[in-house]
């Protein structure tokens, strides 16, 4: 098979696993969960079995969990359900733009960002609040003190956004409804997983006609998939760790040796398998194309790279440079002679591109 | 007033141009930028703090950057 994903992008490879199953499960076809045949009832076992293996794995009650697709709309279903006509949305400068998008036609307050990614938390009160806090940056891997910024924001509902943590990070027992993402366990893209702890505390923003649990009718052989993957990768997830954190180290510290090198959060701060780098008067689309030609693929935040040549605003809310950029993201089967490799590449063509 | 005119420039260009002109100044010297590039702005930012000068926004494309260290 043909890998279409980069080797140092944040798109995943499926866990081999989870490729098992997906193609076993969509030759076999399965019926409707919902429908009262014997395969329905068959279909329905199956698709509460994976979700409580996706429970077990995360600590959280299975019929919590609803499955969702694609998994950014988990995040107007997540927090539009918390909100009431009265709410501020409270929510930080570098979240995804899933965010930006439902806060900017409400009441919201932003929490600012400082040059090491961290949300700076203030004590503004509003009568009635709903925070929405990712755990982990989707670009950067920067960590959130989540359990200080409650304290100090002191909401009264809480979305958190683990789609980039995952399983690497447990939720704090505190929140309301949270979003996971498939893919960063190794499961199919394309398929989120919404908790909602406490359904009074929850109202289905979409069409509906009753009140009961939304059901989305997500594909039943990606939610068997998005289970089989992570039930292996939460028992690799530990020496997956150890050795991007390693890996990281080593990437951090070639490329610091260059000059004017600005790298976005810090190793201890970070998820162990994301990097974020700036190199000052490097261009970050030629940078791309350069490491692409060397057999590496990275991501990059720089306005050049983007769709509407803006720079990334998780960069530009940080502080951090946005020109010059790359993303690497360490997945478990990264080896060390592919980390040598790239190390060589960037700082041969940062080099080439500065002379 | 030395002034550079990177307008219609894309980034890293504009920043490329403000540190080759500033090579050429002295400490305490100023310099306008023109620039309309939506990175302009938070890359002085973070290379006022990698380069140590300083610089303050005039306008949505102006910016007064003042040299204050050797580079």
């Amino acid at each position: 098979m043909v890998r279409v994903t980069g080797n140092f992008q944040s798109e995943s490879p499926l866990h081999p696993k989870a490729f098992e199953v997906l193609h076993a499960a969509f030759e076999s076809g399965w019926a409707n969960p919902a429908k009262l045949s014997q395969f329905g009832a068959q279909a329905r076992h199956l698709k509460n079995n994976a979700l409580e293996s996706i429970g077990a794995a995360l600590s959280i009650a299975a019929e919590t969990i609803v499955p969702i697709s694609p998994t950014s709309l988990g995040y107007f279903l997540g927090i539009q359900g918390l909100l009431a006509n009265s709410s501020t949305l409270i929510h930080g400068s570098t979240d995804r733009k899933d965010v930006f998008a439902i806060s900017q036609k409400i009441a919201h307050h932003l929490l600012h960002s400082g040059l090491d990614g961290k949300l700076h938390s203030d004590k503004t009160k509003f009568t009635s609040s709903v925070l929405a806090l990712h755990i982990a940056n989707a670009e950067t891997g920067v960590l959130q003190d989540c359990q200080q910024i409650v304290t100090d924001v002191n909401p009264d509902y809480i979305f958190l956004d683990a789609t980039t943590s995952g399983v690497r990070i447990p939720l704090m027992d505190q929140f309301s409804s949270a979003l996971f993402d498939s893919q960063s366990w190794y499961g199919p893209s394309g398929v989120g997983f919404l908790v909602v702890k406490n359904p009074s505390e929850w109202s289905n923003p979409l069409p509906h006609i009753n009140a009961a649990h939304p059901n989305l009718d997500v594909s039943l052989p990606l939610v068997l998939a998005s289970a089989v993957a992570i039930e292996n990768f939460s028992a690799e997830v530990e020496g997956a760790n150890i050795q991007a954190r390693e890996f990281n180290r080593q990437l951090r510290s070639a490329f610091s040796q260059l000059a004017d090198v600005d790298i976005a959060g810090s190793l201890e701060a970070s998820l162990p398998h994301m990097l974020s780098a700036s190199f000052l008067n490097c261009n970050g689309e030629e940078l791309l194309r350069e490491i692409q030609n060397d057999g590496y693929s990275v991501d990059s935040g720089s306005a050049c790279t983007s769709d509407n040549l803006e720079p990334s605003h998780v960069l530009a809310a940080m502080g951090v440079l946005t020109h010059g950029n790359i993303r690497i993201t360490i997945h478990p089967h990264t080896t060390q002679s592919e980390i040598d490799g790239l190390i060589a590449s960037v700082i041969k063509n940062v080099d080439r591109q500065r002379s | 007033m030395i002034e550079i005119d990177a307008r219609g420039l894309r980034c890293p260009q504009p920043i490329i141009e403000l540190g080759k002109k500033i090579s050429t100044m002295n400490t305490g010297d100023e310099v306008t930028l023109l620039s309309d590039d939506p990175a302009t702005d938070p890359d002085l930012s973070a290379w006022s703090r990698m380069t140590g000068n300083t610089y303050k926004k005039i306008s949505e494309s102006v910016f007064l950057v003042t040299k204050l260290s050797e580079r």
